[in-house]
């Protein structure tokens, strides 16, 4: 009855489905298959593997080859190849052949020709920009290699200024950004491995190390890891990050993601490891520590006591970002003695007039600022500048008369704010963020006794992070031969080791001295 | 790239010692000292460290003899399995009621200096809480928290002694012995036990990554805790006097609400943050070592899973008495002079045993 009265409901209310399921077993099947010694058959194939003529950017051209009098065909996607080449390499010179014994591969005079014999291989490099070529009676194709992917050429970072180093940045090309590397790199150690991540979209991913530097250990464990993911489509680096980091709901992030070919080229000579891949904007540093998200290119640039200075600045505006706030809350609600007696006053004069506790002052404030940060960033170009400052000064200007907030707490806010802007790289910036409000409600809760224990928290939170095996604050702690880069930077002359936290195959930097 | 080895190196060792007797310059520490010797507690300390010298120098050569053994499975070795149980036993409670004074007086500190209007229980738990949490990382995690703060923990209280000194009267160190050369060393033989923490040390020894760097790393320990409590006694006693030091509970933070900076008067909330950090990493020490103890005790191998019920037990216990400021004092003035005995003879005991039944013989066997 009951049972009855169930399986009526789910009559009821099934999803009728207007397409079926669709098995593609048979197009499997079709491409495990070799290729026929049939020209005929061969393109039939093809045409049904891309639905031609549907598909409008594929082409086919029919050929005769004179000479060894055979028919042959060329199949190639026209939207991502150098159609040119294809003509002046391979067509014209096969329909000028007079010779009756050669070879084909003497005959295409294009610099990259390769053999494949099974049609699931000839699509990949098809699919990848490469010509195939068919001729009649041969068990092979001929794969040309002409690929031409549109894209924007060399532009200046964006994300990451220098005001002294190289404005080259780098594109969505991986070979672009792997000569972009291999121009400041000229070394014959210098190795590119490709390997494939997606099983589907079938992404490159362009594995970048200095041989005699990179330790094997390491660079197998990335390999591994990389090895391990299971995914259909990976577009680009930034969804690679979020798969292949060790924790991925830290707060803190564990890869450096940089678009400053320079700073990828310094990491590989340190022994890091850097990843490429198409459609990319940028390499992937790995392993990575705090002190790479806290550094910024123009560090080494700068001469030795600016780039300290520089460094004091953002150590301090990162101090600044997290804690002000919260020790403006919780010396208002516990600590009031500290202040001096002149300030409190004013402080209590300007808040006389505000009726909400200053927790939920500062709170308002500080997401109403990251409101019009985050506002800011979305509004179309033209208009961005103008919301940001119109909505920081009016609200903040407003917020005061209205009573809403206190002059003081716009101050405090406005400090926090700009702050945080000195801490260049986009990941570590929305950590400090978070842990900024996370600051403010322990100050909110238990004043500098709760702010002193979420901060002793998150100094064991960090020292337990490990970025592929690199405790997360080496080689501050624990200590490491390196050339101490962390807070303060030595003299250039004077950074003698590379990180030994990665192990490199070689430590010291100068090749004369041991 | 480094694999994971559970070591930690002698900086972050020395850190974890400096934090675990440093800190407690900063508690009710010196008022205990004070209340007998007054002026010439100063004294204390340093005596106390020279006698201490005997006992941390065979317990560092027990220690040598089996490198890769902890405390706990060497006093078994040497002292035969009933014993030697018996003996980490009594150690562990003691342990534990230290730790329970202690956490007791620090929320103490915290709760009648700071936070009066704050439920006793609600700062105890935050306490506990992220000690806890400390401990649970694991020794190489304190022992890096440790190594990272330590500077500033330890400029910070440069500058307070400094400004001590400075609004102080150094002549109030006079007469110099006090109440009487043969009291100040009479006393300060039976406080020995300030420095008892070394014996707990032998229980993280084979975490330390050699055996020279935890030789190294206790005596340079040894040192600047022998500096660094007596200059911080000497600079309460010149703030205040040795009729008023001998009834404030804690001097330390007596000393940071009473000094002044320029047009600020009131600086202590500069220095509480970082005697709290210090408080936290030297409780996550603490319950660390606890928890090693009881799981060898006991047999449990991940110990770490003991560190939360361990935090939540000293809670409870810390909370019976109801005014720590007296009977916690008290109980641990008595406690000092009690676990002197321990802390001066066992090391000499293990030492003596060892050598009578021909040094490491059992070491191939044990590992």
């Amino acid at each position: 009855m009951l049972k009855n009265l169930v399986s009526f409901i789910s009559d009821k209310f099934k999803i009728k489905n207007d397409y079926p399921e669709q098995l593609s077993t048979d197009d499997i099947k079709l491409k495990e298959q070799n290729i026929d010694t049939s020209l005929k058959k061969n393109i039939e194939t093809f045409e049904r593997i891309y639905f031609i003529p549907d598909n409008t950017d594929v082409k086919i051209r029919h050929l005769f080859i004179p000479g060894i009098n055979k028919k042959a065909a060329i199949i190639y996607i026209s939207s991502i190849m150098d159609t040119k080449i294809i003509e002046e390499t391979v067509i014209r010179p096969l329909q000028n052949n007079q010779h009756t014994t050669i070879e084909i591969t003497n005959i295409i005079s294009a610099e990259s020709v390769s053999t494949a014999e099974k049609i699931k291989d000839a699509l990949k490099e098809i699919n990848k920009g490469s010509c195939a070529l068919f001729i009649d009676g041969e068990d092979q194709v001929y794969l040309i290699g002409a690929a031409n992917f549109q894209g924007r050429s060399i532009e200046k970072p964006e994300n990451e200024v220098s005001l002294l180093g190289p404005k080259e940045a780098f594109n969505e090309k991986a070979m672009t950004n792997i000569s972009l590397i291999r121009k400041k790199i000229k070394n014959e150690n210098l190795i590119i491995e490709a390997t494939t991540i997606s099983k589907r979209s079938k992404d490159e991913l362009y594995i970048v190390y200095v041989k005699d530097l990179v330790n094997e250990e390491l660079l197998k464990n990335i390999k591994d890891r990389l090895n391990t993911i299971d995914m259909d489509i990976i577009q680009n680096l930034s969804i690679l990050e979020q798969i292949i980091e060790e924790r991925p709901k830290s707060i803190f992030p564990t890869i450096l993601n940089t678009e400053r070919p320079d700073r990828a080229a310094y990491f590989l000579e340190d022994g890091f490891i850097v990843l490429i891949m198409e459609n990319s904007p940028s390499a992937l540093i790995l392993p990575a520590t705090f002190w790479s998200f806290f550094h910024s290119a123009d560090d080494r640039y700068q001469r030795f006591l600016y780039a300290n200075f520089t460094r004091v600045i953002r150590g301090s505006a990162l101090f600044i970002t997290i804690f002000i706030s919260a020790i403006y809350v919780s010396v208002t609600n516990y600590h009031a003695e500290m202040v001096p007696s002149d300030l409190l006053l004013a402080i209590s004069a300007t808040r006389e007039k505000v009726p909400f506790p200053t927790f939920i002052e500062v709170l308002m404030m500080e997401s109403a600022f990251e409101l019009i940060r985050e506002a800011g960033l979305r509004v179309p170009n033209p208009i961005g500048p103008t919301i940001g400052i119109v909505g920081a000064l009016i609200l903040g200007q407003a917020a005061v008369q209205a009573n809403i907030v206190s002059p003081i707490v716009v101050i405090v806010v406005a400090l926090s704010g700009l702050s945080s802007f000195a801490i260049g790289d986009i990941s570590m910036n929305f950590a400090i963020r978070i842990i900024r409000f996370g600051m403010i409600i322990a100050g909110g809760v238990l004043g500098i006794y709760g702010m002193a224990a979420i901060f002793t928290i998150g100094l064991f939170y960090v020292v337990s992070i490990k970025s592929f095996g690199v405790p997360y604050l080496a080689p501050m702690t624990p200590k490491y031969i390196s050339s101490n880069d962390t807070i303060f930077r030595k003299l250039t002359k004077n950074e003698r080791f590379r990180p030994g936290y990665l192990k490199p195959k070689d430590v010291t930097k100068k090749a004369g001295d041991s | 790239m480094e694999q994971h080895t559970g070591k930690i190196g002698i900086r972050e060792y020395i850190a974890m010692v400096i934090l675990m007797i440093g800190t407690k310059l900063a508690d009710d520490l010196p008022s205990i000292l004070f209340q007998k010797l007054e002026n010439a507690a100063w004294f204390t300390p340093i005596i106390a460290g020279f006698i201490s010298i005997i006992p941390i120098f065979f317990l560092i050569k027990v220690l040598s003899q089996y490198p890769k053994t902890n405390l706990m499975e060497i006093l078994q070795i040497i002292l035969g399995k009933p014993i030697g149980y018996l003996f980490v036993f009594m150690l562990w409670i003691m342990g534990l009621a230290a730790n329970t004074f202690d956490t007791a007086i620090y929320t103490d500190i915290i709760g009648t200096m700071y936070f009066t209007e704050t439920p006793t229980i609600f700062i105890y738990i935050v306490l506990m809480a992220v000690s806890a949490y400390g401990a649970k990382k694991g020794l190489e995690q304190i022992g890096s928290v440790a190594a990272s703060v330590i500077t500033y923990i330890k400029v910070s209280l440069f500058i307070a002694l400094i400004l001590a000194f400075s609004n102080g009267n150094i002549n109030y160190i006079f007469p110099i012995f006090g109440p009487g050369k043969w009291e100040v060393v009479k006393e300060s033989s039976l406080k020995v036990s300030l420095y008892i923490d070394f014996i707990y040390l032998g229980v993280i020894a084979s975490y330390v990554s050699s055996t020279k760097a935890f030789t190294k790393g206790t005596w340079i320990s040894l040192i600047i805790v022998i500096i660094e409590i007596p200059i911080a006694m000497l600079a309460y006693l010149c703030l205040f006097d040795y009729e008023s030091v001998k009834l404030l509970n804690y001097p330390f933070h007596e000393t940071i609400r009473y000094i002044s900076l320029g047009f600020l008067t009131n600086i202590e909330t500069f220095f509480f943050p970082f005697w709290l950090l210090a408080s936290f990493v030297r409780f996550s020490i603490y319950l660390y070592i606890s928890a090693v103890m009881f799981g060898w005790l006991f047999k449990i191998k991940n110990f770490e899973y003991l560190i939360p019920p361990f935090a939540t037990l000293l809670v409870i216990l810390g909370m019976i008495p109801e005014t720590p400021t007296f009977t916690v004092a008290d109980m641990k003035a008595k406690a000092l002079s009690f676990a002197t005995p321990t802390f001066f003879f066992l090391p000499l005991i293990l030492w003596s045993i060892m050598k009578i039944r021909g040094g490491n013989k059992n070491e191939k066997k044990e590992m």
